[in-house]
């Protein structure tokens, strides 16, 4: 594998991470345009605590993104008050504050940037990838995961039986938190070098339009989104410098004609159906 | 020394009001956000460029670059609203982020991703005004600014076109049955933001004298943080919130440190979303 | 058991509850009655916690409830339906059922690895024979939307049910529903009384309620204006002119 494939294949993961992350807080009818922000919390933490302090990089990666996630407690609370609109423009002001306070925070390099971490390989990666997936499909399985559908389905009527409203959305707004952490710390880990710059708004963006063309409502729908934006831009690469408006302006093109995502949980529920439908007749 | 920086801070501010107005008329109209602004500011900033190039008095650059400003900012309307006008509020949004893509790669591909400096088609005059040094770009500024501001506040306020805008903007079914052309006004209005957005970006490049594709993403966020602490979708208070802000930044630079500008100025952001969210002239409706 | 005493709720300057008092008691079917737009669903809306008083106490088994959240009355025993049905769009039938009974499972992140647990096998069928109960056992995998609109209603009831309170509350029940489906709920009703829950249901048809309440008040305009047995109240000249006089209009 050539180590231009790999490094797509790597930032892939990376991006499929990044969705989840948001997948977690749409699971809390919320959408976050400030993920990017948690992501630069969990590179800078990790990047430092292993290049400055020695730390091997799985425990630098988990204590980056608890850091990430703890951040993502603090601002969650006045954070999770505000609705709709409000509540994209507060993380999206959140997003901002992180990123321009890397760009002075000096023991992290500041504007120039900071150097040397490494260790992320593509097994760690999809090891990560993996680990969280399960945790999805468990959760969307399990009693959890069905008090956050009510919560989404219509949040007054979930409190009326007995549901934790508040606390179920400080929840999962730790878990996106959490994740971003985690996509942050390897991507640092496996990009040596990181910039503020690296945590812009679009990496957000992004984010947030994986979960929105793969699908809202399931899982597989960041994980499908996070693979098709990922390949997408290097697809496009034969446009040369016209590149980023094709990207751009298919963007645009979807969110015109396919606004409600591809993979729908019925079809999840369809396909459970037929794969559970053929292992009972290879075993009968 | 302060009152220098006072005028300074105003001169910068206004062009944020600029901005932030485009904002609110956005807002206030469709309660969606168009996250292409900034960009819109740049591509302005640039075509006001072109056109001064050409050998153009700045006054005719200014008008030409507002007119394709405006005709940008329909087409975003086009493409990034209308078809979702029924949808999330979150589809539009993230349309317009891809359209802003969209207009900094046409722009590198035009101008090149070099900083560009302005040509002085004027003579930079000086006037001493007791303490107080100011330069023709400065009146230029303040000057095209206020007169702008004043006009579409006048605009909106006492025209019938205006009465339609606010009828629109807070009951759209009744403003069509009383014989409103919604997308007219709609039309109207992104035309409208898109122009004053192009307007700051002309004035904007001059003070800066340098610009390249990517410096309407911070302008454009700077011109929404505007808008919301002066009060979203309030017109006046984004001029005022713009004033602020170009004051806080100024301040900031001549007495803190620039690098910290923009981290002070998204944490007062982020703490009027959290803390007041209808800002500082707002209405509370959330 | 649901004691409300001086209840008041102001929106701005509109009195839509003043000074309200009465108890429900253990095993009673309660009904408050009363024109559209007297008050009762923003009564309900105080009982459970989706609105705050004004002023006033409501005790329910001795707890103070004004204050609390709506989860945490929730979990004291209190469930209610809706006057216009809000089910769980997204969920199956016995996903709405399921929901219902979080609260008294184990639903927090150890969840996540308990679908075979023995207490989760309990549930389950707790769960089918509130399906089966409530007439929608054959209905169970479908979209709960989907349903018909009494089937709908009922299920509405089971969610209710699944939350194994002392007092439901039902929040009329029986609106758009035809005469064979009235009966059947009704029936249902004097069902559930007879496990041992309290009922407190809101109606502004007089007559669904007549037949099934033990006791009856009567609301109008934020006021309670008669309180009795369902023979006292029929025979009450205040609520017979609040009820024709609204049929003047």
């Amino acid at each position: 594998m050539s180590v231009y494939t790999q490094g797509v294949i790597a930032l892939m993961g990376v991006n499929i991470l990044m969705a989840l992350s948001v997948y977690a807080i749409v699971m809390a009818d919320q959408v976050s345009l400030g993920n990017a922000g948690f992501m630069a919390i969990g590179a800078y933490t990790s990047a430092y605590l292993s290049v400055k302090l020695g730390i091997p990089i799985f425990p630098a990666l988990l204590i980056g993104a608890l850091a990430a996630s703890f951040i993502g407690l603090l601002i969650g609370v006045p954070l999770l008050r505000l609705s709709g609109l409000y509540f994209v423009m507060g993380t999206f002001g959140f997003g901002e504050v992180v990123r321009t306070f890397f760009m002075v925070f000096e023991p992290t390099g500041g504007a120039y940037g900071f150097r040397g971490p490494v260790g992320a390989t593509l097994p760690m990666i999809y090891g990560w990838v993996l680990v969280l997936i399960v945790l999805f499909w468990l959760l969307s399985r399990s009693r959890l995961g069905r008090s956050l559908d009510a919560l989404r389905d219509d949040a007054e009527v979930a409190s009326s039986i007995g549901l934790n409203v508040t606390l179920l959305k400080l929840g999962v707004f730790w878990l996106g938190s959490f994740t971003a952490g985690i996509a942050g710390g390897l991507y640092a880990h496996y990009m040596f070098y990181i910039e503020s710059g690296n945590f812009h708004i679009l990496v957000s963006a992004i984010a947030i339009l994986c979960v929105i063309l793969g699908g809202m409502y399931t899982f597989w729908g960041a994980l499908l989104g996070g693979v098709i934006f990922s390949i997408l831009p290097e697809v496009l690469r034969f446009m040369g410098g016209w590149r980023l408006s094709v990207y751009g302006s298919v963007l645009v093109l979807m969110m015109i004609f396919r606004p409600s995502g591809i993979i729908s949980r019925q079809m999840v529920r369809n396909t459970g159906e037929w794969v559970g439908g053929i292992f009972r007749k290879a075993s009968s | 020394m302060f009152l220098q920086q006072l005028v300074n801070g105003l001169t910068l501010g206004s062009t944020y009001s600029l901005l932030a107005i485009g904002f609110a008329l956005v807002l206030g109209l469709l309660n969606m956000l168009n996250i292409a602004h900034g960009d819109v500011f740049m591509f302005g900033a640039f075509l006001g460029l072109s056109f001064a190039m050409l050998g153009m008095p700045l006054y005719l650059a200014l008008i030409l670059a507002m007119v394709g400003a405006g005709v940008v900012t329909i087409i975003i309307e086009r493409l990034c609203f209308r078809p979702l006008r029924k949808s999330h509020f979150l589809m539009p949004l993230l349309s317009t982020i891809a359209f802003g893509i969209v207009l900094q790669n046409v722009a590198t591909q035009i101008w090149g991703s070099e900083p560009v400096r302005y040509p002085q088609t004027t003579e930079i005059a000086q006037f001493q005004l007791g303490p107080v040094l100011v330069s023709s770009i400065d009146i230029i500024i303040l000057a095209t600014s206020i007169l702008l501001m004043v006009g579409i506040d006048q605009f909106v306020k006492r025209t019938s076109f205006g009465r339609a805008m606010r009828a629109t903007s807070e009951k759209p079914q009744t403003a069509s049955l009383l014989g409103v052309n919604i997308n007219w006004v709609i039309v109207f209005t992104f035309f409208a933001s898109g122009a004053l957005a192009g307007v700051a970006g002309v004035l904007t490049a001059l003070v800066y004298s340098q610009i390249t594709p990517f410096i309407g993403i911070r302008q454009g966020l700077i011109g929404m943080v505007a808008m919301v602490i002066g009060g979203v979708g309030n017109l006046r208070g984004a001029m005022i919130g713009g004033l602020m802000i170009g004051i806080i930044e100024i301040m900031n630079d001549a007495y803190f440190a620039a690098g910290y500008r923009d981290i002070i100025l998204f944490g007062l952001f982020l703490a009027f979303i959290v803390f007041k969210p209808e800002g500082l002239f707002g209405t509370k409706e959330q | 058991m649901l004691e409300i005493a001086h209840i008041s709720k102001d929106f701005g300057g509109l009195k839509a509850l003043k000074e309200i008092t009465f108890h429900v008691k253990e095993k009673q079917i309660y009904g408050l009655i009363g024109p559209n737009g007297a008050g009762k669903t923003t009564l309900f809306n105080l009982i459970t916690g989706f609105l705050p008083a004004t002023h006033g106490s409501i005790q329910f088994l001795g707890n103070e409830l004004t204050g609390l959240k709506a989860h945490k009355i929730a979990k004291l025993g209190i469930a209610r339906t809706f006057q216009n049905i809000r089910l769980f769009g997204t969920m199956t039938v016995k996903e709405n059922i399921l929901v219902a009974q979080n609260i008294r499972a184990r639903s927090g992140v150890t969840s996540l690895v308990q679908f075979f647990s023995s207490k989760e096998r309990e549930l389950q069928e707790k769960a089918d024979d509130l399906l089966k109960r409530m007439g929608l056992w054959e209905k169970r995998k479908e979209q709960s939307l989907s349903l018909a609109y009494g089937e709908q209603r009922r299920l509405e009831i089971a969610r209710a049910l699944a939350l194994e309170p002392r007092l439901l509350l039902l929040d009329e029940p029986a609106a758009g529903m035809n005469e064979a489906e009235t009966e059947d709920l009704l029936g249902r009703i004097s069902e559930i009384r007879n496990t041992g829950k309290a009922v407190f249901l809101i109606e502004h048809d007089m007559n669904v309620v007549m037949g099934i309440c033990d006791y009856i008040s009567v609301l109008n305009f934020g006021e309670l204006i008669a309180e009795g047995t369902p023979d006292e109240i029929q025979a009450s000249e205040a609520v017979i002119e609040a009820y024709l006089g609204r049929e003047e209009e």
